[in-house]
């Protein structure tokens, strides 16, 4: 057996994958129920939610259960915690975007892809700064508030504070996550996840 | 010759100062590092495992420089470390671990299953080889942790509290396997457990608040241990207990008895 599939399964990327595809399925399910060729506006809370969830999921993947004998390795992990990484995140922007197919410019796979993007870097900041377990968190807590607090917000502040809620073609909106993703990817390649304790 | 030489080290968690301008030079054998809980021995052992970054001072390790990248990789290939607590993935056996832990240092991919084999048979485990790690006693798993920190033969072998956790019978096998393990290589040992050092240890560096309190043989330990009235129960118990109180001064057991 390959060096590369025992890090892979040290990171349980077998069960994230496996995760990440349930939550593809959840997502193309509650979009068939949502009438969305009426109003793609009914499509909101998958193009919000279903990020959530994945990056939620991509977070506690980024858990080193063996974090004080990784430190010994002999080469630098920075390319393999960003190889991890960004495999994750394209791969559940890929499996994410058939939920919400057409009406590109509203919501439609730019959104879910932007937001797949933002709320990863998110995640992958939490885990370097708070631990893999508890990453989904901040991501969790701000894309809840921006929910709940961005509908009559207006001007072009909102377009960035509150990318989550924003139409595909937002270019406020794409910064913010991009900045977002490459600043938590960053974050995460240099410093890893946070040490914490074995697990259970 | 000396493969590990630290001069200078120096520690600081924060606010305090756990190792203070430490020198110590370190040759083939195994050397037991001794002392109170807090004196610095983790810390000591982390610094010279390349997890840790000294606040000041140099260390050398097989002849190379860890403060440098390179020099530290060099290190990295023929150092061993056993953690005090080492995780793992829960669904890895005992082969999948060790040989994990090869792929991080680094063992060319040919030579990692026989590594990992002889490995697990030198801590005896070589019919569990194949058992879930969480399926395994605590002992067992600590032996899991010894054969991970020999799979790469190491130049320099760093074990925490290596004894923790083993019952009699598993202690005295290991004691076997460390004087084995030090006839070729530069193994040291952090531990509690004074018998250990006496029985295994060709020296004895004792720490206190972050110093080095005390170094020589385990002989000379147990003969200032003889020549003392200190407490414990055995010779270099009380060799243990006169060294750390000499290195304090003349006031440390009265203000200790105060407390």
């Amino acid at each position: 057996m390959t060096g590369l599939v025992l890090y892979a399964r040290s990171r349980a990327l077998p069960a994230a994958l496996a995760a990440l595809a349930a939550t593809a399925v959840f997502a193309v399910w509650a979009a068939g129920r949502l009438d969305a060729y009426l109003d793609p506006d009914r499509r909101v809370p998958i193009v919000a939610l279903a990020p959530l969830l994945a990056s939620a999921v991509i977070g506690t993947s980024l858990y080193a259960p063996s974090d004080e004998l990784d430190r010994t390795a002999v080469r630098p992990w920075w390319p393999r915690r960003l190889a991890q990484l960004l495999a994750l995140a394209a791969l559940a922007s890929v499996l994410l975007a058939p939920a919400v197919l057409g009406h590109p410019e509203v919501f439609g796979p730019p959104a879910v892809i932007r937001n797949t993007l933002g709320c990863t870097g998110v995640t992958a900041a939490a885990a370097a700064v708070l631990g893999a377990r508890l990453s989904w968190l901040p991501a969790f807590g701000y894309v809840t508030a921006v929910y709940l607090a961005s509908s009559g917000a207006r001007g072009r502040a909102a377009t960035v504070w509150a990318w989550p809620m924003q139409p595909g073609v937002q270019p406020g909106a794409w910064a913010a996550a991009l900045i977002a993703f490459v600043l938590g990817a960053a974050l995460y390649a240099v410093r890893g996840a946070r040490a914490e304790g074995p697990r259970g | 010759m000396s493969s590990l030489r630290v001069t200078g080290l120096s520690v600081r968690h924060r606010k305090t100062l756990a190792l203070d301008s430490v020198d110590l030079a370190l040759g083939t054998g195994v050397h037991g590092l001794l002392g109170p809980n807090g004196a610095g021995k983790t810390s000591l052992i982390r610094v010279l495992a390349t997890v840790a970054r000294p606040s000041g001072g140099r260390v050398e390790i097989l002849g190379q420089d860890s403060a440098d990248r390179r020099g530290r990789s060099a290190i990295r290939r023929r150092l061993g470390y056993l953690p005090q607590e080492f995780g793992y993935y829960p669904g890895f056996t005992v082969r999948e671990f060790v040989a994990y832990v090869a792929w991080l240092k680094e063992v060319p991919a040919a030579g990692v299953p026989a590594a990992v084999e002889r490995a697990v048979a030198r801590v005896g485990l070589a019919d569990r080889i194949d058992a879930r790690i969480r399926t395994l006693s605590g002992g067992m798993v600590r032996r899991v942790g010894i054969a991970q920190a020999i799979v790469n033969d190491p130049g320099v072998l760093l074990l925490d509290e290596p004894t923790a956790g083993l019952d009699p019978e598993q202690r005295v096998e290991f004691r076997e396997l460390l004087r084995e393990l030090g006839a070729r290589a530069t193994v040291v040992v952090s531990t509690h457990l004074v018998e250990d050092v006496a029985a295994a240890c060709t020296e004895v560096a004792l720490l206190d608040a972050g110093r080095i309190a005390y170094r020589g043989t385990p002989e000379a330990l147990t003969a200032l241990g003889t020549a003392s009235d200190g407490p414990g129960d055995h010779p270099i118990e009380r060799g243990y207990t006169a060294a750390l109180r000499a290195h304090r001064g003349p006031g440390a057991g009265a203000r200790e008895a105060v407390r």
